[in-house]
């Protein structure tokens, strides 16, 4: 018994903060501070308590099962979380329904967890639906904006469009094999055609969820309308646990169809990464501009993927955790300059060094590290993935997204420029930083040096992968 | 012929023609008429696969609840003929035409050749396609036994996803 709820132990510390939750808000007005605070405090502990007590088990006839990875992914994810709260400290300080955003935002949670933990595709799936229907409706959270509820609906629409090609390919992919088990589904895979379309549809419904290029349309739309802490939630946190499902479903579950997705992740790639860079280049507002260096970025860790070695699934995860603090640290920026100034476009940002030094210097380290610049940690992430994409010896990829980072270079560099060489009239006046958003922004910049330097961190997952 | 292979031709024949006619009518509240025969022959469909909680479910929520919440909108939109977009091209119509063939084609083969795919392993057929061994899974008593073990715990999560959705959904509705 005790054995069962440790397997199940950051699944219950979620569900019990929930329930903490519902408790304060039908207690005593409490103001938002007071609120915050505790929600912060509860979300260190559970990122605290995540890293003990690791065990490995099935249960529930493998409907959830567990191991140390899946411990860590959980864990990266709980960090991110807890970044983002801190990080909307400023947004949400006014806001009228805060009890609420955290319930969804921690449903979501609850939801990537049973996700990464499912051992079945159904499991997979209600996993799924929990972490981006709750999405929509937080996505929606500047209630008076009406680009907001247009964001709101985007995504809805999008996801439910996915949600239903990934149940045909599935119901077809139960048609012909005859269980949904994630461990016995392997043996009954044989190639045939009617598989191999079951298998497009749920890789289809795979893109759209980590927005890979003829599925991206929504992306752009959904995150310039969403508060910008929503947004850097759909960008990091939901992305980030789909991809962790997404490598281990195609190494463990897809396996004997390998051929068959190095084709689609090849060509996958390829558009992803082209059309995310040639559409970042000509964005001014800042959210679209994140929203297609995202999208950009996902078709390098396609890559990273389609290297299908144990290396693939090291580097990918590793990128995961890096992208995780660069592009947190970018939008940790823009969420303290949108909740006091309201600007968000990039033309804006001219001239900020002047006043707001040492945020220049913040945004400055996480675009370098999104670009891949050397001393940084996102160019060891990009460099690994790379190198995992090369174990294929397909020599035109590589050297097509070794073309696509100087395409990118240049765009992350022309914020950079307008950051530090620009003049502008009327810069950005100096924006206070509260204690809490302070901290998740230095936490993200030791991220980013210290996920580089220390080669700990990349020798531990490299521990945890199974080899392909 | 037996019974059941006449009522299936019919139902079949029902529902396709429905379905079709979703698509031909001008009228939008004709077409949800149609959509709902077009539920009630797939009911049939359940009925016939012995799956009587599908047909009950599929009858009450979807030809009920979801249709009238279909009636609803469409009635309070005034959806007619003069404010429909009329901006698609024929060249647009065309290419969906054609990929949604293709889609077609590719299903219909996928399916064919999966039905061809049956072995012979000493001396039984053996289909590449599941094959469900006995007739009564879809009763209640059985669905009911079934969904409250071994599917015990998508079931509960499947009640946190509503719950958060309602939650979703009242705060964006609070007018204040």
């Amino acid at each position: 018994m005790l054995n069962a709820l440790l397997l199940m132990k950051q699944e219950l510390a979620v569900v019990a903060i929930i329930f903490i939750l519902l408790i304060l808000k039908l207690g005593k007005d409490r103001s938002n501070v007071t609120f915050l605070n505790i929600v912060n405090t509860l979300l260190l502990l559970n990122v605290v308590a995540g890293f003990f007590w690791n065990s490995e088990g099935v249960l529930f006839n493998e409907m959830f099962r567990t191991n140390p990875l899946m411990i860590l992914e959980k864990n990266i994810l709980s960090l991110g979380t807890l970044i983002i709260s801190m990080q909307s400290y400023s947004w949400l300080k006014t806001h009228k329904h805060v009890p609420e955003f955290y319930i969804l935002l921690l449903s979501t949670l609850l939801g990537m967890f049973f996700m990464i933990s499912g051992g079945n595709l159904l499991m997979f799936y209600l996993g799924l639906e929990l972490s981006t229907i709750p999405l929509a409706a937080v996505a929606n959270f500047d209630l008076t904006k009406r680009q907001s509820s247009e964001a709101a609906m985007k995504l809805i629409i999008s996801s439910a469009f996915s949600s239903g090609l990934l149940l045909f390919g599935m119901s077809m992919l139960y048609g012909t094999t005859g269980t949904l088990i994630f461990s016995q589904l392997p043996a009954a895979l044989n190639g045939s055609d009617l598989q191999i379309f079951a298998f497009v549809l749920l890789m289809a419904g795979f893109a759209f969820k980590i927005s890979v290029v003829p599925f991206h349309l929504w992306t752009a739309d959904v995150y310039e309308g969403a508060p910008v802490a929503v947004t850097s939630y759909l960008s990091v946190i939901s992305k980030g646990a789909v991809l962790f499902v997404f490598v281990s479903v195609l190494y463990t579950v897809f396996k004997p169809l390998a051929g068959a997705w190095y084709n689609m992740l090849f060509l996958l790639s390829l558009l992803t990464i082209i059309i995310g860079n040639l559409f970042a280049l000509r964005q001014d507002n800042f959210k679209r501009f994140l929203a297609f260096s995202s999208i950009a970025q996902v078709g390098f860790i396609l890559i990273g993927i389609s290297g299908s070695s144990q290396l693939g699934s090291t580097s990918v995860i590793y990128f995961v955790l890096i992208y995780i603090f660069s592009n947190l640290a970018a939008f940790g920026v823009v969420i303290l300059v949108s909740a006091i100034t309201g600007k968000e476009s990039i033309s804006d940002y001219k001239g900020f060094y002047k006043t707001n030094p040492v945020l220049a210097w913040i945004l400055t380290i996480a675009l370098f590290s999104l670009a891949g610049v050397p001393p940084t940690a996102g160019f060891f992430g990009k460099f690994f993935l790379l190198m995992a994409g090369a174990a294929k010896a397909n020599w035109m990829l590589i050297t097509i997204a070794a073309l696509n980072m100087v395409i990118s270079f240049y765009y992350y560099l022309r914020v950079v420029k307008a950051i530090f060489m620009d003049k502008n009239e009327q810069p950005i006046e100096r924006v206070a930083m509260p204690l809490m958003p302070r901290l998740a922004l230095y936490v993200c910049i030791i991220g980013i040096i210290a996920t580089g330097l220390v080669s700990y961190v990349y020798d531990y997952i490299h521990s945890l992968t199974a080899p392909f | 012929m037996s019974l059941v292979e006449i009522i299936f031709w019919f139902l079949s024949g029902l529902a396709l023609i429905s379905a079709i006619m979703v698509l031909l009518s001008k009228n939008p509240v004709h077409s949800v008429l149609w959509l709902i025969a077009v539920f009630f022959a797939i009911s049939g469909h359940y009925i016939l696969l012995n799956a009587q909680f599908l047909a009950i479910v599929n009858l009450i929520v979807y030809a009920g609840a979801i249709m009238v919440l279909f009636l609803f909108v469409i009635m309070l939109m005034n959806q007619n003929a003069e404010t429909e977009p009329r901006s698609k091209s024929t060249w647009i119509k065309l290419a969906g035409a054609i990929a949604g063939g293709c889609l077609l084609i590719v299903v219909v083969a996928a399916v064919r050749d999966s039905e061809n795919l049956i072995q012979n392993i000493g001396g039984k057929a053996y289909a590449k396609t599941a094959v469900t061994t006995h007739g009564e899974i879809g009763l209640i008593e059985n669905l009911g036994r079934v969904l409250f073990t071994q599917y015990v715990v998508p079931f509960e999560i499947s009640s946190v996803l509503f719950l958060s959705a309602m939650v979703g959904a009242v705060v964006i509705g609070k007018k204040d």
